[in-house]
């Protein structure tokens, strides 16, 4: 078959789905909600997923993050221990607190973490200064400030570089909160905007040194260690060590298995979109069936007159195979638009994590991948539609199909 | 009865030819040993009442349809071998049809429905396109039918569009089964002459028909029936469409 006769193929299609335009249009509609679906969901997952996965490993591939549970409080002999691990490249206690900012006539909530700057920075390595400069360590009072902190969301700055700030925060005595006191910090420096984030949120942070965390926050016991590990093919060591010395006292959580958590139920949830998708795909199977087979019905005599005039059987199969496959390139173009539309409307109005107020938005993931593997789809469902009502055009012997009334 | 040509070569034979049809339990034999020869530039009638067989006949010389015994032969070649493609391959290159209601594809224009025999071809397009004029022209048409739809022609223009669909490929021979039959007689006239005027150009034309007068515009008659070739009669002219009309 040469490519003029292709072409001319390809016009006869078009032109005898024309004719019967009211039904074309319903089965490609039909065909359309299979690649609709499929675009739209995995495009959304897809895009939330790398964004969550992309968030939590952006805090360290090889960061681990240990917690006492309740009744366990962690000691310098702890620490020495996790300092031990041959793999841990370091390791620092840290503080974090809940806190509300006094700005202006407002109150926010924030979250204050006590922390060594160093192993911060190392740790976050998307952390960057925008104002100001990171404190030393005789600069108890200077803290650096999210984003969020300084700006408020329209962008109108509400903080300037060594301003007074003052946070009311729990008063920690005997390690119970006997009520509540006010603290004032200077603003040391502020941090470029991190975007939304999981279990850190730099954006809404005060960042104070270790020192200041003893001091200022009166806090006693440490709120967990921050560990390094020296690559991150070591994490898991770590954490089976750490897991099997202490057991159910510490909580560990490296960033990585996280992230591999994440991945794992987002491809799980991809799945289950694909198979739903899939249901709407076999749908467009019948329907794209069902149509053809009315339309060879109602063309047997014009068969008839093509063998006639000397088309063959596989001429006429691939003629009546070509018009389902338009039907469904059609209905495949028609859903991937809509699938790609749709993604960023469905994407664009955020995910909420309930339980940690956190709410962001992430680009759908629409990939080159996605839109090949969803139009090959579309089209078998073109092809396996049209091959039955395909092969029995090919297979009516011409003067049956001529003397078809 | 004359026999006329027996001298020359074949362009289609049919020996011993036996075609039955089965339906439910019941056969019907709708040719008996029919042996039949039509040569070239011949212009042949066949005539017969309805259910004598002249369409099945007509279906065997146009390769449409395989013989249940016997033999056709078709340019001095046995076609009883030939795959279902390769018969069609002849049907495209050797064989031009006519049909009793036209079968025009009322969605395509009428260039595209005189084109349609030349697609399997794979001719380019341009070259197509000359092929298509050249046939409309052969047969009397005007080339403003071509961008029109063939229900927005006359019954007689319609029936000149299939004989250019028929011809624009230049096959060997052009069969038309009942070409006047839905036609009145002054479009039957156009559409005989121009079959007639197609043979004087070369073609082969073989016409199966009701009509006597139709018949008597040809050059033989075979009568057929009971799926059986009865005679073989020399027309008449005085007493063709064509003499008559003019008479009128």
């Amino acid at each position: 078959m040469n490519p003029y006769m292709i072409l001319d193929f390809i016009r006869l299609s078009l032109k005898a789905l024309s004719e019967r335009r009211v039904r074309a249009l319903l089965t490609t509609v039909g065909i359309s909600i299979g690649p609709l679906v499929l675009v739209m969901m995995s495009s959304v997952v897809g895009g939330y997923s790398d964004y969550i996965v992309e968030k939590v490993t952006s805090l360290g591939q090889n960061a681990i993050a240990i917690f006492p549970n309740e009744n366990y409080k962690i000691s310098d002999e702890d620490l020495q221990f996790v300092r031990s691990i041959p793999e841990v490249a370091k390791a620092e206690p840290f503080y974090s607190i809940q806190g509300v900012l006094k700005r202006g006539t407002e109150e926010i909530k924030v979250s204050i973490f006590a922390v060594d700057y160093t192993l911060l920075f190392e740790a976050i390595g998307s952390l960057k200064i925008s104002e100001g400069k990171i404190p030393s360590e005789t600069e108890v009072l200077y803290s650096i400030v999210g984003r969020k902190i300084a700006f408020k969301d329209s962008g109108e700055r509400c903080f300037t570089l060594n301003d007074v700030l003052t946070i009311d925060v729990p008063r920690i005595e005997g390690g119970k909160i006997t009520g509540k006191k006010s603290l004032n910090i200077i603003l040391g420096a502020i941090l470029e905007e991190y975007g939304g984030a999981l279990i850190v949120d730099p954006d809404s942070t005060i960042f104070l040194s270790p020192e200041a965390g003893r001091r200022l926050l009166g806090m006693r016991d440490w709120s967990g260690i921050f560990v390094l590990a020296r690559d991150p093919s070591f994490v898991r060591t770590i954490v089976s060590t750490l897991r099997s010395k202490y057991e159910d006292r510490l909580r560990v959580i490296a960033f990585s298995a996280i992230a591999e958590t994440i991945s794992s139920v987002t491809s799980a949830i991809d799945f289950i979109n694909f198979s739903t998708s899939l249901s709407a795909f076999a749908v467009a199977v019948a329907g794209t069936a069902a149509t053809m087979i009315t339309a060879v019905m109602e063309r047997t005599r014009e068969i008839g007159v093509m063998k006639a005039i000397g088309y063959t059987n596989s001429q006429i199969l691939f003629m009546v195979l070509l018009e389902s496959i338009m039907m469904s390139l059609i209905g495949g173009l028609v859903g991937i638009s809509l699938g790609v539309f749709g993604a960023h409307i469905l994407s664009s109005r955020g995910l909420s994590i309930r339980g940690i107020e956190l709410t962001f938005v992430a680009n759908p993931k629409i990939t080159s991948n996605l839109i090949v593997q969803t139009m090959l789809l579309t089209i078998s469902v073109g092809l396996v539609g049209g091959a039955l009502p395909a092969y029995r055009a090919s297979k009516i012997p011409p003067v049956v199909a001529l003397r078809y009334e | 009865m004359v026999v006329l040509n027996s001298a020359k070569t074949a362009l289609v034979e049919l020996v011993d030819v036996c075609k039955e049809y089965r339906v439910g339990g019941v056969i019907t034999m709708a040719l008996k040993n029919v042996n039949f020869k039509v040569y070239e530039k011949d212009l042949v009638a066949i005539m017969g009442p309805s259910g004598s067989g002249k369409t099945t006949l007509l279906n065997m010389l146009g390769l449409l349809d395989r013989a249940t015994s016997g033999k056709i032969v078709f340019d001095g070649q046995d076609v009883s071998k030939l795959s279902d493609r390769e018969l069609a391959n002849l049907r495209n290159t050797k064989l031009g049809f006519v049909f009793q209601t036209f079968n025009l594809i009322n969605r395509l224009t009428v260039f595209e429905n005189i084109e349609l025999p030349l697609i399997p071809k794979g001719l380019p397009r341009n070259i197509r396109a000359e092929m298509v004029k050249d046939a409309l022209i052969k047969v009397g048409g005007e080339m403003e039918w071509l961008k029109k739809r063939p229900n927005q022609l006359s019954g007689g223009q319609q029936q000149r569009v299939a004989i250019a669909r028929a011809i624009v490929g230049r096959p060997a021979i052009i069969l038309a089964d009942e070409p006047t039959g839905n036609l009145d007689r002054m479009s039957a006239k156009t559409v005989i002459a121009t079959l007639l005027e197609l043979n004087k150009e070369g073609h082969t034309v073989v016409i199966v028909t009701h009509d006597p007068e139709v018949a008597n515009c040809t050059q033989k008659i075979y009568v057929i029936r009971d799926g059986t070739i009865v005679g073989e009669y020399r027309p008449n002219p005085d007493e063709s469409l064509i003499r008559k009309l003019s008479k009128d």
